[in-house]
């Protein structure tokens, strides 16, 4: 038996932990908050070095640059050389300094339109494969962050938090094929799950063959998914197909964050629920401007529903746009044209 | 276990490549895979049950950086691991051409495997173009990277003492 063991103990090995693999996968299929016990040792210890790494190839490329760019200059020229390069250094970090400005009261502009509780994290790598859309932020547990989490830019929708670590974590992104996003459009309403492409697109799916949806229409978060506070912009509609035959129509969205450029981000801790109530007061202190007699009642809160990761079909469409008469959150989106705090269209 | 460690440093600058400097290149959605030639390497010159752990944490170490499934490149790493082991008990692998061949394979092996986990294990949608289009060049540009990698990984062996 012993040597049996020893002579094929590569073989039970492999076995063994292709078995694990299967093990793990199964264990975290469909589930937000995942048994991964070596996942956030490998992020924390992986974060410093993209940092640095991520903050230097930045300064590099941009020193590259610029020297390219000052190598034609005459040599008797040099002294002013010297001047206008110690200019353009000092140019150069100002207008660094300037974008990083912009960049944050963007950001700060956006999270104060937002009411929920937000933390800012700053993108320091991206996803490991060509296959997966996914990025790490600088922000972990001990800011506050969970798997779950919603993942906003002040262009709009980011993705989710998929693991967590101390002091990182990652986000899928929305254009990630396993990501699932419940949207609406902003014109007329229609609802559907915009889901990610591998061409760094989205489309949206499940919109009923009778919806109107057009060209440059604006594709917003409905707030149905139990993630996404509702009314956060996700894109616009660049292609909408309608086959012959099917009951849903298909539109290939353009996210209106540009994930290749992105730097910081904001992730949103309260829940989606608790952000939509605020939502809701907002809207509703914008309508009645003058205090009624009469209550308004209370939005009752509706079980989300489940978010779409693997093993997990995709959200069933909703049969008709009307709202259900238990939803109120249903009914904003399909019958309450009402402005958003924060438009972004 | 001193290869085991030397590969997962080598693991650990791979993957800080790919998560940081690769996607500055202008390759489009093709992603040079590092972990791959590593994985091989493993089963070339670990042929032992460290061999086969150490395929499995780079799977897992891929994991952690890619996605949001954890143990599907831990499966498809500890598969490459033991299919080269298998393959190197019958074949003579040590040279060049043999090597750059099977990481060629591998990284073909490894895409697929991926695959069929996502649409058939855990019914996730896979875009199928990308394993027609891009794979390809993902595994022509893994090969012609491992001649490299393997004689760093065999110069650092020497360094470390471990032949």
């Amino acid at each position: 038996m012993s040597e049996f063991l020893r002579r094929n103990q590569v073989l039970l090995g492999s076995g063994v932990f292709l078995l694990l693999s299967l093990v793990l996968l199964t264990v975290n299929r469909g589930r937000v908050r995942r048994f991964d016990p070596l996942g956030a040792v490998f992020l924390e210890v992986l974060r410093p070095l993209q940092a640095v790494t991520t903050q230097t190839t930045g300064a590099l490329g941009n020193l590259w640059t610029r020297y390219v760019s000052l190598v034609g200059i005459d040599a008797e020229n040099r002294e002013l050389k010297l001047r206008l390069r110690s200019l353009e250094a000092e140019h150069r970090r100002d207008a660094e300094i300037e974008l990083e400005n912009r960049r944050l009261s963007r950001l700060l502009d956006f999270q104060g339109d937002v009411p929920s509780q937000l933390v800012t994290a700053r993108v320091i790598a991206k996803d490991a494969s060509g296959l997966f859309q996914s990025f790490t932020l600088d922000r972990g547990e001990g800011s506050g962050i969970k798997p779950g989490m919603a993942v906003v830019c002040a262009d709009g929708v980011v993705g989710r938090i998929a693991q967590v670590s101390p002091h990182a974590s990652r986000v899928l992104l929305i254009s990630d094929h396993n990501s699932g996003v419940d949207a609406l459009v902003q014109r007329t309403r229609a609802r559907g799950i915009v889901e990610g492409a591998l061409n760094r697109t989205c489309s949206m799916k499940f919109i009923k063959r009778g919806d109107e949806i057009d060209v440059n229409d604006v594709i917003v978060t409905s707030g149905l998914d139990g993630l996404f506070p509702k009314g956060i912009l996700i894109g616009r509609v660049s292609r909408v197909t309608r086959k012959d035959f099917g009951l849903f129509q298909v539109a290939e969205v353009v996210p209106a964050a540009d994930f290749a450029k992105l730097e910081e981000v904001l992730v949103l801790k309260s829940p989606p629920r608790e952000v939509n109530a605020a939502i809701d007061a907002l809207e509703r202190a914008r309508a009645t401007p003058e205090p009624t007699a009469t209550p308004t009642p209370e939005p009752t809160p509706t079980p989300p529903p489940a978010v779409r990761r693997h093993g997990t079909p995709p959200p069933a469409p909703r049969a008709s746009p009307a709202p259900a008469a238990h939803s109120p959150p249903a009914a904003r989106a399909t019958a309450a044209p009402a402005p958003r705090p924060k438009p972004h269209a | 276990m001193g290869l085991l460690t030397l590969v997962m440093i080598a693991a650990v600058c791979g993957v800080l490549l790919e998560t940081t400097i690769f996607h500055l290149l202008p390759l489009g959605p093709v992603m040079p895979d590092l972990v791959v030639i590593l994985c091989v390497y493993l089963a070339l010159r670990e042929q032992s049950v460290v061999g086969a752990l150490g395929a499995f944490l780079l799977g897992y170490f891929v994991d952690s950086f890619s996605g949001d499934a954890i143990g599907l490149h831990a499966f498809a790493m500890s598969l490459i691991f033991l299919l080269v082991y298998l393959l190197a008990r019958q074949l003579w692998m040590d040279n060049v051409v043999a090597n750059v061949a099977v990481v060629f394979a591998a990284s073909l092996l490894k895409a697929l495997s991926v695959a069929l986990l996502l649409v058939f294990y855990l019914s996730a949608d896979y875009p199928w173009r990308h394993l027609v289009s891009t794979v390809w060049i993902e595994a022509a540009i893994a090969a012609a990277f491992s001649p490299f990698v393997f004689s760093v990984l065999d110069g650092g062996r020497r360094v470390w003492g471990l032949d």
